[in-house]
């Protein structure tokens, strides 16, 4: 495709272009960018970076101030001059997919919802009929054509809407974090379509948080505070570690790794691609037999306390459920006091129900569940539990409601009928843990997305849980926004609060003194990580749409290759330490020679 | 507490009540439903009872999914019934209880008034589960189209109405979501005293409300970007035909109507 691009004008083209929110707030400044027909592009940036604010201009949704701009041959704005029937006219060619699936899908039938764009551009209904079957086929959803797309999971929504999108017959598609709502299962299947409509010679533009996504694009874009940062193929910008964590990005697995191995002196490339990574490592360290066989050292030490959290057989399913499947069947497992634990499973595996449960919210079907020695079949005690058990939900920065900040914080504890002097000091401490201190008295609709979410996990932690619960918490923030939640979080569990977290991220499971498994409303596993987490369970949680988490992975895929055991790494310090242990046995034996 | 919404939700199958045209269809099954009032003797209602059960019949759908439209409804339907027990004194006394005497009528009243309203719930869940949302739209453009012909945005107006169906099930589900978070909060309208669940009622709705401007910024934004520009330009993959199958749907209703005002 670059030769053609060399011949042909460009898809998009801006120039010096600035876009200004409100007063002085400029989202885009002096942004230049060329994207070629056919070419694929990732811009990256944490929240607030401005690449949302491009995506809506790239793809003709949004005019900005001052610049030039032409979209697909289009001049839809001439030095800060927009052209409105040249904006309508790129915009039939200009396909957008973003964040939210439930925003994007306009009717209740999957392919009507396919239909629609067509149908906007006046195409005739034959033709609509070809296009319709052609790419359901090609997101793979033609067996849901006749579906209600509320009743599809997160990333089959998501590919309903690109069929949408694809099915107006675009040049160019932008893809908003089409990913950030979405489980693994989801963003990979997301990731597929991509290629083939990459493939098929559609211009992409990918925004996203996700930094292995970012590999498989021609060229990554960096935006940091409405400028252009970093910019070129994936290997020159994730050769940039310590520029990019600069920026609050995290550079993908592979080029953390090699990075830090050549930290170390460990003698590889730098390079994001893992199967190279591997390869120059196994021919490190193949011939090298290593002894040492560390023992796993236990997690945490057996308490005295009875069970944060006891489920004994429990299941439950919802009454209106017209295909009558249970949420959950015959659960049990119990959570250790002050421990963290992580609950792993694919959409629809049951999680969300369970957290729910476990919150008192509902009471199940059949079984019992126990929290902090009080069962949950009272309604009374479920009340007083309410003070015992805090509810993360997720997305719950959508359910702030009050004036000011530190209102939405207090209500909490002001419902738990505490003294004025108690509340203010309770809201005090739980805004200081989360480090918004300063925003006590703005509005909750002022803060930024990621200030949000930790005014609404400081409303919960107000009311000073002994157990604290969250849906996924990490969902949509950026790399800071992760470790600044992952800190907050290990503090809270430092005071003795039992930390029960659903997470997508097996990586994230890792770090957990215990993991608990669901598939298909079952237990499938309960454990420590190194337990649940072993290399005989990788064919077991795969086939739960779910993996190992990366460390281990990586270090599995080498032993394949012939190097020694790396006694199961969990986390990339445990695999960096392992690697280097070998490689300097491999350095001193080298020197004997 | 979960506040889950079955009513409104399209349910595909392939039956000739399927294929009507919306307009047909909707034009229809409003005549069924208003003239479910008239129905006064017991011959009118079983009449009116056994069409709607032959509509559903007729429409391949299951009885699950009929009933769980009409559900949410039974408690009214026996207020309305128990109202008219004792609140009809009309005709002969059959039964006395202290103070409270039942006549003949009321018992027939506290029978013809829940049936024939549930007669009336059943049309509309028909409409509903064998109607998608864009039939539903088109047919509505079709019933305002002297508003657009006088310039009014008639035709907006009817993609107004099927967006707000499309999203009851997506902000209800959101609803329920909010009154858990409140509720593990201390607050909440799941539980609690009375005042104390009115009290409740400010938070959930401001973050509701929050919700739905959340959800109208993303679907306009879904609409630029798929060109909707309103009905101008816009074309049809199943461009609405008025075909024999509903020229005979209309005869049916409107014999049925004539046999109900016969047997009055």
């Amino acid at each position: 495709m670059p030769a053609v691009a060399a011949i042909t004008r460009p898809a998009i083209s801006l120039e010096h272009v600035t876009l200004v929110y409100g007063e002085d707030m400029a989202a885009l400044d002096d942004v230049s960018l060329s994207v070629a027909p056919g070419e694929w592009v990732c811009v990256l940036g944490a929240n607030g970076s401005g690449k949302s604010t491009l995506a809506s201009v790239i793809c003709g949704l949004l005019a900005p101030d001052a610049g030039t701009v032409e979209l697909v041959g289009e001049h839809v704005l001439d030095e800060g001059d927009a052209d409105l029937s040249a904006y309508r006219r790129a915009r039939r060619e200009i396909g957008l997919v973003f964040q939210n699936p439930d925003d994007q899908i306009i009717t209740t039938v999957v392919a009507e919802d396919v239909a629609f764009g067509p149908e906007n551009l006046g195409v005739p209904p034959e033709e609509i009929g070809a296009r319709v079957a052609r790419e359901l086929h090609r997101v793979a959803l033609e067996t849901y054509a006749d579906m209600d797309p509320t009743r599809l999971s997160g990333g089959q929504k998501q590919r309903v809407a690109i069929a949408g999108a694809l099915a107006m017959e675009r040049r160019v598609l932008v893809l908003d974090e089409p990913g950030a709502l979405l489980d693994v299962r989801g963003r990979r299947s997301i990731m597929d379509v991509m290629r083939r409509i990459h493939v098929a010679g559609t211009t992409l533009v990918h925004i996203t948080h996700f930094m292995d996504e970012a590999l498989a694009a021609d060229r990554v874009i960096v935006m940091d505070r409405g400028r252009i940062a970093v910019e070129g193929t994936p290997r020159e910008v994730f050769s940039h570690v310590g520029e990019l964590r600069g920026l609050s990005l995290e550079a993908p697995f592979a080029a953390r790794l090699s990075a830090a191995l050549r930290h170390h002196g460990v003698s590889v490339p730098l390079t994001c691609d893992e199967d190279e990574l591997r390869h120059s490592l196994a021919r490190a360290c193949a011939s090298e037999a290593h002894a040492a066989h560390a023992s796993v050292p236990c997690a945490c030490a057996p308490s005295d306390e009875p069970p944060a959290v006891i489920c004994e057989h429990v299941s439950y399913s919802y009454s209106d459920d017209a295909r009558g499947h249970a949420a959950l069947s015959d659960v049990t497992f119990s959570v250790p006091a002050g421990s963290t634990c992580a609950i792993i499973g694919q959409t629809g595996s049951g999680k969300s129900t369970l957290l729910r449960l476990v919150c008192a919210l509902e009471v199940p079907d059949g079984g019992r569940i126990v929290i902090d020695g009080t069962p949950t079949g009272k309604r009374r005690d479920r009340r007083r539990l309410h003070g015992v058990v805090g509810f993360v939900m997720q997305h719950p920065e959508r359910q702030l409601f009050a004036e000011t900040v530190i209102e939405d914080v207090s209500y909490g504890p002001r419902n738990m009928g505490l003294s004025p002097n108690e509340i203010t000091r309770r809201a005090a401490r739980a805004l200081d843990l989360v480090g918004i201190s300063g925003k006590a008295d703005a509005s909750p609709f002022e803060l930024s997305g990621g200030q949000r979410r930790l005014c609404a996990i400081a409303g919960v932690l107000a009311m000073e849980p002994r157990i604290l619960v969250l849906d996924e918490p990490t969902a949509g923030l950026d790399p800071r926004g992760r470790a600044e939640l992952r800190r907050i979080l290990s503090e809270v569990n430092g005071t003795g609060t039992t930390v029960i977290e659903v997470t997508h991220s097996m990586e994230d499971a890792a770090v957990c003194s215990e993991v608990i498994v669901l598939d298909q409303s079952r237990l499938l596993m309960q454990g420590t990580p190194a337990q649940v987490f072993s290399p005989g369970h990788e064919e077991l949680l795969k086939t739960g749409g779910l993996g190992l988490p990366a460390p281990l992975r990586f270090a599995l895929a080498l032993e394949r290759d012939g190097m020694a055991p790396l006694d199961n790494p969990l986390n990339e310090d445990e695999l960096i330490a392992a690697i280097t242990t070998r490689a300097t046995t491999f350095g001193s034996s080298g020197a004997v020679v | 507490m979960a506040l889950r919404i079955t009513i409104g939700q399209y349910y595909h199958a392939d039956s000739p009540v399927h294929r009507l045209d919306p307009r047909a269809k909707l034009a229809c099954a409003l005549a069924l439903m208003v003239t479910v009032f008239f129905i006064v003797t017991p011959l009118q209602l079983a009449l009116g009872l056994s069409c709607a059960a032959a509509l559903v019949v007729v429409a391949r759908l299951p009885l699950r999914n009929v009933l769980a439209s009409v559900r949410p409804l039974v408690v009214v339907l026996v207020i309305l019934g128990v109202f008219n027990l004792f609140y009809v004194h009309t005709g002969t006394i059959v039964l006395t209880l202290g103070p409270v005497a039942i006549t003949d009528e009321a018992i027939w009243w506290a029978v013809c008034y829940p049936l024939r309203l549930s007669a009336a719930i059943l049309y509309g869940a028909i409409i509903l589960l064998t109607t998608t949302q864009i039939q539903l739209a088109d047919a509505f453009d079709a019933a305002l189209a002297p508003i657009t012909h006088l310039g009014g945005p008639g035709h907006e107006l009817a993609m107004v109405f099927s967006l707000m169906l499309r999203f009851i099930p997506t902000l209800a589900d959101e609803a329920s979501a909010i009154i858990d978070a409140q509720t593990a909060r201390g607050g909440g309208m799941g539980e609690g005293s009375f005042a104390h669940r009115v009290r409740s009622i400010g938070p959930m709705l401001v973050a509701l409300l929050g919700s739905a401007m959340r959800h109208a910024d993303g679907v306009a934004r879904a609409l630029d970007a798929r060109c909707y520009e309103g009905s101008v330009g816009r074309s049809h993959w199943h461009p609405l035909r008025f075909r024999t199958m509903d020229a005979v749907a209309v005869m049916l209703t409107g014999s049925y109507l004539i046999v109900l005002f016969l047997l009055a």
